[in-house]
């Protein structure tokens, strides 16, 4: 019939397989509308103009001609066409996903087969059943593991090589599901160890769950080795905010993955390079497979670190490279904590402290000795306010929680034991700072000389006895150090130099103090052929230490002010003097920074150098030595050398894994030494958790309504179902319509034509 | 002669006053302020009396020499703690003096204003009044709480004294948490002052020795507050001023 039809409308059978009528007006509610109205309307003409004519053959004649033409009007009206169009059936797609991440790649035990080839001999036993499904459906072959990755069924024996670093299952089907969203997917075939990285063991994340409710066909989910008789101990996960503040405990929570290893007692190591912080037993028992510990560590290092975590390898364990898991954690500073002793009110203490206790970064301990022993009170302890100063707390027990340690105008005795300056001493040695502001009590007045303070002090006590002198005097500034941070008033060297000139003239002034061989006076006094020194900076041991000469420097603030300036530049003179003092980045000689904290494998990292003399002016051609540290040990990298503007870049591209960058240079008076870190994206993540995830590969069949099932030799491929509908899709089309053609017209002239002749032919006009 | 005498001596000794703290700068000195009308300095050896007292009972070393100095005086910002006494009605002062003293005060000094009239209610005290009206207009003078870092900033003291207890509170002005000037009806100078034979000047009205006594001890802690602020109110003290308070019912 439909041949006979396409031949009859001269097209060609062999294009078109199939034949429609249809109406091209596609909305008919005008239509209907129309006729609602015209068929009565008509009917009503149709009798009453035809009242004359009283044979009824004749009448019954015309109004059959008439209801003709009114039926051909509507058909004009749908527009009626014939549709030719060529149609094929389509074979249902089937999607088989084959995970290729690194986890594959372990062996399952007694078998020592990897659970890949698992896979592949799955494959090669069901060639036949394979084939099968090959001749109804289509099959798509994908490997996975974050993500889908088309290939040929040809191709899939010689891809399968777990290679892939990350198992993501929710990108995975949430890519297929894109993928698919126009085909007919009849199901899926997946074939994978369930070890999603991004999920806990044996649990399925709920964002998957989400996926798989709406999933319209079934997953039949085949299993990749198991559980049974695999050892391994892993660190599998460590959570933790990538940052901490020095001198704060740091949380950690650290996932330990156990499988059949027996009821022992497992350390826990948690080591900075080779320095071991903390060690904690972990009770692993027969059962538990997943042990979460939270551990607390206190950093008292800045900077980038790389810490590991480690558990001892037992024997006979599958996976080795998860005993051990690294991180990288960056100690910052929260907040700078200060220790303000002053030997007794004043001014120059009253204004500093203002400024400690406002500052946003500062957490400020003062202490202000109040009466000394000689002072009479007139009035019980008890009417007092004044509390015991408590120097075991402050100079043992909390030392190192220090930041910077002030002394003004302060003599230790009776106070502190002698036995404390000691500690002090080793806290700056050990990276601390140390200020001692000027006043009758300080240095020689405060009975500093000859004492483990005066090795501290960038300066020497013996030179004179007298201590103290009042007058009024201008400090001048080092020209030669003009560059150093703590000088910086004014970012422009003229407004700079001008804001110095302009400062208010200082007051009091200790003397009798002799800067060190490597120490830094940043600003002086002169009086006839004497030059006393007034702000010295100097290194001891990994600390820093400086002296201000003077208990005036709060004219920079209210005296400014009745001059009519402010009281900024004491901010900032003070702001510059505590952050050199704690040793922050900006301050330092030798910079080095990479652009970047986490690099992927094959990225180019750019490491950035800059090296500045000791007088802070740049240094040109200094020789820097950069040591790559990691795992595996130190690899010397090169030694640049800086250009004019004293700095210098090197360009390297390491494999995976965490690295520490050391630059060295010893090219001015100092030597200089400083580290980073980075890392590069480890590949070894999907050893991290070994274990074979079955409640997801279970959970995933279950909800989509496939079938669960452990691959063994014995795998019948073929068992898995699915359902085939007719899929059909058109390749051709024609439209030919059926109402705008002369035979109609003609047909309707034809009609009123008779009508009108058998109307005059009855009398009618 | 006799008005050239008179306004020659009081330079002379303004500047040696000058120069004598000058000598000595790292130690504290009071100026008391000089102003038109009325009778600025009522009891002059009340300061030197209380820097005396200072001196013997706290580590603060002090200046004792008597300054006066004028709100205009280029030197004031010197000393960021002045002392205004009087007992008489004054003129207040004029505009750009009024804009120093503002200046002074929130950038760092600090103002101890003491009525000497031992009147409530008296001319001093309206003069006084209409003064702060000017000087900070948006900021109303308060009595000062009894936590305030003033009664602990080296007595615990829950009483005010003076030579003739008129209010039993002071009262002051309050600049971004800080206490900046301090206002008292009591006649504090009077309970100060000794003659030069160390003897008071003055009985304590309606009270006796520990009167005078806890007098004094509001005088170093106010002294004590401008160089300290509120240190009494860190952590570290907290909890051991708290125990005093709470265990000794002070006199």
């Amino acid at each position: 019939m439909n041949k006979t039809l396409i031949e009859l409308f001269g097209l060609d059978p062999e294009k078109f397989n199939e034949v429609n009528l249809t109406l091209a007006t596609k909305d008919l509610t005008s239509t209907w509308v129309f006729l609602l109205f015209v068929f009565p309307l008509a009917a009503w003409f149709f009798w009453t103009s035809l009242k004359r004519i009283h044979l009824p053959l004749r009448k019954t004649f015309i109004i059959t001609l008439r209801i003709f033409s009114l039926l051909m009007v509507i058909f004009i009206f749908l527009q009626p066409e014939l549709e030719f169009k060529k149609k094929h059936t389509l074979k249902n797609r089937i999607a088989v996903l084959v995970d290729e991440t690194k986890s594959m790649s372990i062996k399952v035990f007694p078998s020592e087969q990897s659970r890949i080839d698992f896979v592949r001999r799955a494959f090669e036993k069901n060639q036949d059943a394979l084939e099968s499904l090959t001749n109804i459906f289509q099959l798509d072959y994908y490997l996975i593991s974050d993500q889908i990755e088309s290939i040929s069924s040809i191709g899939l024996d010689g891809r399968l090589s777990p290679k892939k670093i990350n198992t993501d299952f929710e990108a995975v089907f949430s890519d297929l599901k894109k993928q698919y969203d126009d085909k007919s997917l009849q199901g899926v075939m997946l074939f994978s160890d369930g070890a999603d990285l991004t999920v806990k063991p044996e649990t399925i994340s709920s964002e998957l769950l989400t996926i798989l409710a709406s999933w319209n066909s079934p997953i039949h989910s085949f299993q990749a080795g198991s559980n049974h008789m695999f050892k391994d101990l892993a660190i599998e996960e460590i959570d933790s905010a990538g940052f901490g503040f020095i001198h704060q405990p740091i949380s950690l929570t650290v996932t330990i993955g156990a499988s059949n290893m027996g009821n022992r007692n497992i350390p826990l190591v948690l080591k900075d390079g080779d320095k071991i912080l903390l060690s904690r037993l972990v009770e692993v028992r027969e059962g538990e497979s997943s042990y979460p510990v939270k551990i607390e560590f206190t950093p008292s290092v800045l900077g980038k670190h790389i810490y590991s975590l480690s558990v001892p390898l037992f024997a006979g364990e599958s996976v080795a490279i998860n005993n051990r898991k690294d991180f990288q954690m960056k100690v910052i500073r929260d907040r700078i904590r200060v220790l303000h002793l002053n030997g007794r009110p004043s001014w120059d203490s009253r204004f500093l402290r203002e400024v400690l206790a406002n500052h946003p970064k500062i957490d400020l301990l003062s202490f202000f000795i109040l009466r000394t022993l000689d002072d009479d009170v007139a009035s019980p302890t008890s009417e007092l306010s004044l509390i015991p100063f408590p120097t075991n707390l402050l100079f043992s027990d909390y030392l190192n929680s220090f930041d910077l340690i002030l002394f003004q105008n302060f003599s230790y005795k009776p106070f502190i034991d002698k036995g404390y300056l000691t500690n002090i001493k080793n806290f700056v040695e050990n990276g601390g700072a140390f200020v001692m502001i000027g006043g009758k009590l300080s240095f020689q007045g405060g009975g500093y000389a000859q004492t483990d303070i005066e090795e501290i002090l960038p300066v020497n006590l013996g030179g004179s006895l007298q201590s103290f002198e009042n007058e009024s005097f201008n400090l001048e500034l080092e020209r030669n150090l003009s560059r150093h941070p703590i000088l910086q008033l004014e970012k422009e060297s003229v407004a700079n130099s001008s804001a110095w000139e302009n400062l208010p003239k200082l007051n009091g002034l200790n003397v009798g103090l002799k800067p060190r061989k490597n120490s830094n006076t940043l600003a002086s006094f002169t009086r006839g052929s004497n030059k006393y020194p007034l702000i010295v900076t100097g290194l001891f041991g990994q600390g820093r230490s400086l002296i201000l000469a003077t208990d005036s420097l709060w004219n920079w603030n209210f005296r400014q002010v009745g001059e009519g300036g402010s009281g900024r530049y004491y901010h900032r003179f003070w702001n510059n003097l505590i952050n050199w003092l704690i040793d922050e980045p900006q301050t330092r000689l030798l910079r080095l920074e990479t652009h970047k904290e986490h690099y992927e494998e094959g990225e180019e990292v750019l490491l950035r150098v800059s090296v500045l003399k000791s007088n802070y002016d740049p240094y040109p051609g200094a020789q820097v030595r950069l040591t790559l540290k990691a795992r595996s040990g130190d690899t010397k990298l090169k030694t640049i050398s800086t250009n004019e503007n004293g700095e210098a870049s090197h360009r390297f591209t390491p494999e995976e894994g965490f690295y520490t960058i050391k630059a060295e240079t010893d090219s001015g008076k100092l030597k200089l030494e400083e580290k980073t870190g980075f890392s590069v994206f480890s590949e070894t993540a999907e050893f991290q958790k070994p274990r074979v995830n079955e409640t997801l590969l279970r959970r995933i069949a279950e909800i989509t309504g496939g079938n669960y099932e452990v691959l063994t030799n014995k795998t019948d491929l073929s068992k898995a179902n699915f359902e085939n509908p007719k899929v059909e899709t058109k390749t051709s089309s024609k439209h030919i319509p059926l109402w705008n053609n002369w035979w109609i017209y003609g047909l309707i002239l034809i009609f009123l034509s008779l009508d009108w002749f058998t109307r005059r032919k009855s009398g009618l006009s | 002669m006799v008005s050239l005498f008179k306004l020659t001596i009081p330079l002379l000794l303004f500047e040696f006053g000058i120069a004598t703290a000058y000598a000595d700068y790292s130690n504290l000195s009071i100026p008391q302020i000089e102003y038109k009308d009325g009778y600025s300095n009522p009891h002059p050896t009340a300061v030197e009396s209380l820097l005396g007292q200072i001196e013997r009972r706290t580590s603060i070393e002090t200046d004792r020499g008597s300054l006066q100095i004028e709100l205009s005086h280029p030197n004031l910002y010197q000393y960021p703690f002045v002392y205004m006494a009087g007992s008489e009605e004054f003129e207040i002062f004029s505009g750009s003096e009024l804009e120093r003293l503002r200046n002074y005060l929130s950038y760092g000094g600090f103002l101890l204003i003491d009525n000497n009239s031992s009147n409530i209610g008296s001319k001093f005290d309206n003069s006084v009044r209409k003064m702060i009206d000017v000087l900070f207009p948006q900021i109303p003078l308060k009595k000062i709480s009894r936590d305030h870092s003033i009664f602990r900033s080296f007595y615990l003291i829950d009483r005010v004294y003076g030579r003739k207890q008129i209010n039993s509170y002071l009262e002051g002005i309050n600049i971004k948490g800080r206490t900046v000037l301090v206002y008292s009806a009591n006649d504090l100078g009077g309970a100060w002052a000794r003659d030069k034979l160390g003897q008071w000047t003055h009985d304590i009205i309606g009270g006796g020795t520990r009167e005078r006594q806890l007098a004094i001890r509001l005088g170093v802690n106010i002294v004590m507050y401008a160089l300290t602020l509120d240190y009494k109110k860190d952590m570290v003290h907290l909890p051991i001023i708290l125990e005093r308070l709470k265990r000794h019912k002070l006199p």
